[in-house]
């Protein structure tokens, strides 16, 4: 109770600071949350931008492809090098080196490599979402007990049975952690891709008003795209807490 | 020597370890035979290599010299047909509950669901656990969650079964206990048991056959033959002429183990 109260008074303090600012500053750079509201109800009642529903559909189909390839070849690499003692000390320190490189650089050349269309942000979200996944499949592994394999392999488990069996089960609590965060980085990488070049997606949407200086439809749109990120991130907890009790 | 044929054939097996400071010489030229049916402990001071032994018979380690074989042919991995281990600690998996822990070999086995379960189902009884199928591993005490991981072993019914100290973690009590309900079982079920203790007692309640192992490097010292029957009541004068014998041979070896290893 008092943490919500002390939470919305936050939300309240930067309202009214943002409003003051807004009347204060040229209205062609930024907009007060009282002129934001009917910008929104517009944006809502689809009429500022009839093609809202699709351009959701367009951003969310990216984030779910990233995400999943994400997972899936995170989960691979992450399980390969975590088995295989000289993959992992070979491979390992490269992908942790890689992951600190501002990922932002190599969005150029995805969009030369894969062009304007959805496949650049999908690679760009997965490329985000990757990292956390596999390090965090890495680390995992690192800390199952190791007598545990030993009992598996004594029946008969060979190194594919072993991961899906042992590995996977055990590191699940860590697992999650890394699964929730390589999900908020590909949908970042998949916005961020659409506001840095696209013709689709929330992300064009946001680039087109911030185009024309329609201020206050940019910052409803930026707020439907806050919607969006804040309730992925909304499930991904709920599902994680699932888990840990699961796996405690 | 027993009179059935050799199920499990220790010959001339030696193993070595690289450790930081130097190698470790684990065993050298061992050789033992086991017949079906045997209750066969090994016995010997701390580092004497009983463990290294178990795990070749499990196939979980390689010799280096020698060979070891079950039922004629050598050993090259874990082979889950033939023989199940039980470890000292019981290694249970924290996310499957006592019935799935005791499905697990079955499962790799590819039984279908249905089968395992009734098997497993049917195995909790004598374990004891009959109450307990759907308890995690961190709601049973240490008694009984080695005796899911015995039951674990048990369900994929094979011949040989390989007990590393099983009862090791357990208090003085418990162990007996657990000893007694062991000797049921194994009467019960006519497996071969290879028993790996370091308590006097407990091998001589519970073996057919024991082999003294030597201090580090490993070798058999002695073998002793208990003929008598079960229950064996630790007062009778036979059992405390071999607890004598038994006692003598261990302590020569436990002594050099503590003098000469540091």
């Amino acid at each position: 109770m008092t943490v919500a109260l002390v939470r919305l008074g936050l939300v309240a303090a930067v309202l009214l600071a943002w409003e003051v600012a807004g009347r204060a500053a040229n209205p062609l750079l930024a907009v007060p949350p009282s002129a934001t509201l009917p910008a929104l109800r517009e944006l809502l009642l689809l009429r500022s931008y009839p093609d809202l529903g699709a351009s959701l559909l367009v951003t969310l189909r990216e984030i779910a492809t990233a995400y999943a390839l994400a997972v899936a070849v995170g989960l691979a690499v992450g399980g390969t090098l975590g088995m295989n003692r000289l993959l992992g000390r070979a491979y390992g320190p490269m992908l942790a080196a890689l992951y600190a490189v501002p990922a932002v650089v190599w969005y150029p050349s995805l969009m030369l490599f894969f062009g304007l269309d959805a496949a650049s942000k999908i690679a760009f979200g997965f490329l985000l979402g990757f990292f956390p996944v596999t390090l965090a499949v890495l680390a995992g592994i690192r800390q199952v007990n190791p007598h545990l394999v030993t009992v598996a392999k004594s029946y008969g488990a060979g190194p594919l049975t072993v991961f899906g069996r042992v590995v996977l089960p055990a590191t699940l609590f860590t697992l999650v952690g890394g699964l929730r965060t390589g999900l908020a980085l590909s949908v970042i990488g998949v916005i961020v891709g659409e506001i840095l070049g696209s013709k689709r997606g929330m992300g064009a949407l946001i680039n087109h008003a911030y185009g024309l200086l329609r201020t206050a439809d940019y910052v409803a749109l930026v707020l439907v795209t806050l919607a969006l990120i804040v309730g992925t991130d909304v499930v991904a907890g709920l599902v994680e807490r699932k888990a840990r009790a699961w796996s405690e | 020597m027993s009179a059935s044929p050799p199920l499990i054939a220790v010959e001339g097996v030696g193993k070595r370890y690289a450790t930081s400071s130097g190698p470790i010489e684990a065993l050298q030229d061992v050789s033992l035979s086991v017949g079906e049916g045997e209750f066969c402990t090994l016995i010997g001071p701390s580092g004497c290599g009983k463990s290294t032994l178990l795990g070749m018979l499990g196939g979980l380690t390689a010799p280096d010299r020698g060979r070891v074989l079950v039922e004629g042919r050598p050993v090259t991995g874990p082979d889950p047909r033939r023989v199940a281990t039980v470890f000292q600690d019981p290694g249970l998996f924290p996310w499957r509950t006592a019935l799935e822990n005791v499905e697990f070999g079955l499962e790799l086995q590819g039984v279908p669901a249905a089968r395992r379960r009734a098997v497993a189902t049917d195995l909790l009884g004598p374990l004891g656990l009959a109450g307990f199928a759907g308890k995690y591993p961190r709601e049973l005490s240490g008694g009984m969650r080695q005796r899911v991981a015995i039951g674990r072993a048990l369900a994929i019914d094979t011949k040989i079964v390989l007990m590393d100290e099983p009862f090791g973690a357990l208090d003085e009590q418990t162990r007996l206990l657990m000893g007694e309900w062991l000797l049921e079982i194994w009467r019960r079920t006519k497996k071969t048991v290879i028993f790996v203790t370091h308590s006097l007692q407990e091998a001589l309640v519970l073996s057919t056959r024991i082999a003294v192992m030597t201090a580090r490097p490993g070798r058999i010292k002695s073998v002793l033959e208990l003929g008598m029957g079960y229950p064996r009541p630790m007062e009778s004068p036979e059992l405390v002429a071999l607890r004598a014998k038994l006692w003598h041979d261990i302590r020569e070896e436990s002594l050099r183990a503590m003098g000469g290893d540091q």
